[in-house]
């Protein structure tokens, strides 16, 4: 078992409303799940319990069959990778050294960069479709370079598990599906755990194994893209009114306009 | 006139100006409530009530025999004993100007500096007689006394002493010995190192005293140089002024060990307010001074 | 391999500039014997135990002040941090005006005092910025150290306003720092507050390059967060804490050698601390040597010579960093 959650609660001090209450689910060696759900619906704070970031308030979060405060920082960094939702650099750095960056948790505090992790690099940037970005200054970067080149850090890594926490956002289509088709395909082979926050409830039913949908800190649904992600539950969740169509067997849904019936447009 | 090596421009004396103003300061507006309609101030006229704002014409004001006239000192002007009856208005370098005014005083002696110019400037508008005085050596304390004895009205007196110390000083000179004279570091301060040069007045009076500052070339008062500089010049004597006996505490620290007048303990030490500004005790501070000096083996 | 031979040499030619040059004019023969002990006993007293250490002294802080400053630019994540932003260089002029107005005996007194006034500034900024726990919150750490420094200025003003002219005067020049009190005692002694912390922050190059990115990504890329940032502050502290004792506050070497080392190393901190040290080291140790000779028999304050000197240099740095 990858990430466990029981009964899982966690309030930000002085807070009353509770950011994640009584979430239960466990994610696989293997698997590819999506959390979505609204704003501040609890999805980060989700993730960094399982992260071991934050210490829960109620119930137990479990990490690689540990729990997850009990591992310490390097050694969960040699077998996750994590890409959050921001990042501010303050110092100018070159590409190349920033993915390097991604090499640390294997690295001995007084040890050299060896020719072996040079060689994880190039990958990890290959990969990332970030290899001809290795010189510049990442104060050049566009949004979408930028989220690219903190996912060939975290590739750098070698990690069995990634977590990516809004990592798509500012990236135009292209890239998004690379990011998306980038990730199923570690989750293949070499046989990656991925678990994605996104905001894009379509490419999750599609890319993804199993869906969390998090509404007010609560996880309100955990299963099967075609199970979870109806209409009834959308509509609630998004407090907006869409329809749902089908495509390959994927519930693919619409947000409709003011006005807009689901009555109109083709099939049903 | 005695020669004067470091000389600064010294502020005549200012006629007042009679104003109706409208002043800006909440204390030049309270001064100004007290001192409203005064008359101008009258340069022929000897000054009834005196404010000093230096330790040095304080003392100089009441061996003119103007003693009575002093109405106001700064806190550290306590020579002679008489003066401590004086009340005191504060500072003497950016000075309680409301203080000053508050003793309703015809004239004011203040010590020359650019820090003193607001202050001497407000006093001035309100039609009271400014002295602005300068003590560094010896021979200012003429000059000074000269002054303050005009517009005191004990111009007789002043010009008598101040004939006196000048004639006695030239003996004094020549009497200083034209043998051999000691070496002598005049030390401020420690750390930094900060010694006498030759334009104070306490370079003079290791002159007087038979002996000769180690940093006597340097025309200013005071200067910060570093330890090796001094063990170079290798002083004979090394003079503290201040309180204390023995040898000093800052003596015992290691880089200090290098000057071989310290490492071998070669202080004198002397102390009392003759030797913290120039006066007409010169001479008998030179003469402790002397005595102080010889004290110190061979 | 070029840029650290230039470094080294660099380096030794400061050190060798501070043992030739000084207010005492001796030539290179002089000083040669001089070291060896041979000669006229004044000389050899002169370079033995005054300018060997003063020089060794110099580089010593210099290097650690630099070093100090780019670990701090990298902890505070904010380029223009210094050692002294901590608050701790006005709990040290504090406690050497103190120390001076009320004629404290001793002869250690001063430094000594101002090691104890910076400790607590230390402390005192700690208990500012530690929230909810054991976090060390380091935006609470830059302001309380902003406050805590301010707040002992003020303080030292309003004494120095208060006291006799004399100690005023005094109190001011050791402030602007200087190294007159340098022999091989104080060098020993400045070597033993100064060696473990130094290593201590070496030991955390690699996780100060992951800090520089932010807590969270440093997090996440294996670094121990909030004990790495404690370890830090400590040894930041205790090491600025000793310069300060030793030598008064001298300003722009911790603030502007680190930036000028990364133009050329980068920002790795397992090059760019060393780097910074070396640098720090000979332009300390180089200014002190400016400051004795430059109007000898007269002294600059050190601190008056790094700030003459590191302005233009800062500026030429902000317009490479602007572009």
């Amino acid at each position: 078992m990858i990430f466990e959650a029981r009964a899982l609660s966690f309030a930000y001090p002085a807070i009353d409303v509770p950011a994640v209450q009584d979430v239960s689910l466990a994610i696989g060696r293997g698997e590819f799940v999506a959390i979505v759900g609204p704003n501040g619906s609890g999805k980060t704070t989700l993730v960094r319990l399982l992260l071991g970031a934050l210490a829960p308030t109620a119930g137990q979060a479990r990490t690689l069959g540990r729990a997850a405060r009990s591992w310490s920082a390097r050694a969960l960094a040699q077998r996750v990778g994590v890409v959050a939702q921001r990042e501010e650099p303050v110092f100018p750095l070159r590409v190349r050294h920033m993915v390097t960056l991604g090499r640390y948790p294997h690295v001995g505090a007084l040890q050299s960069l060896s020719s072996v992790d040079e060689a994880v690099v190039d990958r990890a940037l290959a990969y990332a479709d970030a290899t001809h970005l290795g010189h510049r200054w990442i104060a050049t970067l566009s949004g979408g370079e930028w989220q690219r080149v903190r996912l060939a850090r975290a590739l750098a890594q070698e990690p069995e598990v990634l977590v990516l926490d809004e990592a798509t956002g500012g990236l135009d289509v292209r890239h998004e599906m690379e990011v998306f088709e980038l990730v199923a395909g570690l989750v293949t082979d070499p046989g990656l755990t991925a678990v994605i926050v996104t905001h894009h409830v379509n490419l999750a039913a599609r890319y993804a194994d199993r869906v969390v949908v998090m509404d007010g800190g609560r996880a309100v649904a955990v299963g099967l893209p075609a199970q979870v992600l109806t209409q009834p539950l959308l509509e609630q969740v998004f407090a907006w009114p869409v329809t749902v169509r089908s495509w390959r067997g994927v519930p693919q849904f619409l947000p409709l306009k003011r006005g807009e019936s689901a009555q109109h447009g083709d099939g049903s | 006139m005695g020669e004067r090596i470091a000389s600064r421009p010294r502020a005549r004396t200012r006629p007042g100006v009679v104003r109706r103003v409208c002043l800006a300061g909440i204390p030049l507006a309270v001064a100004s409530v007290l001192s409203c309609g005064s008359p101008p101030a009258d340069t022929h006229q000897p000054s009834a009530r005196i404010v000093s704002l230096a330790p040095a014409s304080t003392e100089l004001l009441f061996a003119l025999g103007a003693g009575p006239q002093v109405v106001g000192r700064t806190r550290w002007g306590v020579d002679p004993p008489e003066a401590e009856a004086v009340p005191s208005v504060g500072d003497g370098l950016e000075p309680n100007v409301e203080a000053v005014a508050g003793r309703r005083p015809d004239l004011v002696v203040f010590y020359q500096s650019p820090a003193n110019a607001a202050a001497m400037e407000q006093l001035a508008q309100l039609g009271i007689r400014i002295v602005a005085i300068r003590m560094d050596r010896l021979e200012d304390v003429i000059d000074a006394a000269r002054e303050l004895g005009h517009a005191t009205g004990h111009a007789a007196r002043a010009d008598s002493l101040a004939d006196g110390f000048a004639a006695a000083l030239d003996s004094a000179r020549a009497d200083s010995g034209a043998g051999p004279r000691r070496s002598v570091l005049i030390l401020s301060w420690d750390q930094p190192p900060i010694i006498i040069g030759g334009g104070s007045f306490q370079s003079q009076l290791v002159d007087l005293a038979g002996a000769r500052n180690v940093f006597g070339e340097l025309t200013r008062p005071s200067a910060q140089v570093s330890i090796e500089t001094i063990a170079a010049r290798d002083p004979d004597i090394v003079l503290v002024i201040g309180g204390g006996t023995g040898t000093p505490d800052w003596a015992e620290r290691p880089e200090w060990k290098v000057v071989r007048a310290v490492r071998e303990r070669r202080f004198a030490r002397v102390e009392g307010t003759a030797f913290s500004h120039p006066s007409f005790r010169a001479l008998d501070a030179a003469r402790l001074l002397r005595r102080a000096l010889e004290a110190v083996p061979q | 391999m070029r840029r650290w031979t230039g470094l080294a040499v660099l380096a030794v030619a400061a050190l060798a500039i501070g043992v030739l040059a000084g207010p005492v004019d001796l030539g290179a023969r002089d000083v040669v014997s001089g070291l060896m002990g041979r000669g006229d006993p004044v000389h050899v007293v002169i370079v033995r135990n005054l300018r060997v250490p003063r020089v060794l002294l110099a580089f010593a802080v210099g290097g650690s002040l630099a070093v100090t400053g780019a670990v701090l630019q990298a902890l505070v994540r904010n380029p223009l941090a210094d050692p002294y932003l901590l608050g701790l260089s006005g709990g040290a002029g504090l406690g050497a005006v103190l120390a001076i107005t009320l004629g404290l005996a001793g002869p250690w007194a001063v430094p000594i005092a101002a090691a104890i006034g910076a400790l607590l500034a230390i402390v005192t900024v700690y208990r500012l910025a530690v929230v909810a726990g054991s976090v060390l919150d380091t935006r609470v750490l830059l302001l309380g150290g902003v406050v805590v420094g301010a707040f002992a200025s003020a303080v030292v003003g309003a004494i120095l306003a208060l006291s006799p002219a004399e100690s005023l005067r005094n109190a001011l020049v050791w402030l602007l720092g200087g190294f007159d009190g340098a022999s091989w005692q104080a060098l020993g002694i400045f070597l033993i507050y100064a060696v473990v912390p130094i290593a201590v922050l070496y030991r955390a190059s690699r996780p100060l390059d992951l800090l520089s990115l932010g807590e969270e990504p440093a997090r996440f890329l294996g670094a121990d967060v909030e004990p790495l940032k404690r370890r830090l502050y400590v040894s930041a502290s205790v090491l600025t804490a000793a310069a300060v004792a030793v030598s008064g506050i001298i300003g722009f070497v911790g603030l502007v050698v680190p930036h000028a080392i990364r133009l050329v190393w980068g920002h790795t901190h397992r090059s760019l601390l060393p780097a910074a040290f070396l640098l720090g080291g000979a332009l300390l140790a180089g200014a002190d040597a400016l400051a004795r000779t430059a109007f000898a028999p007269l002294t600059l304050p050190v601190g008056v010579v790094t700030a003459v000197l590191g302005v233009p240099v800062f500026a030429l740095l902000l317009r490479r960093w602007a572009t």
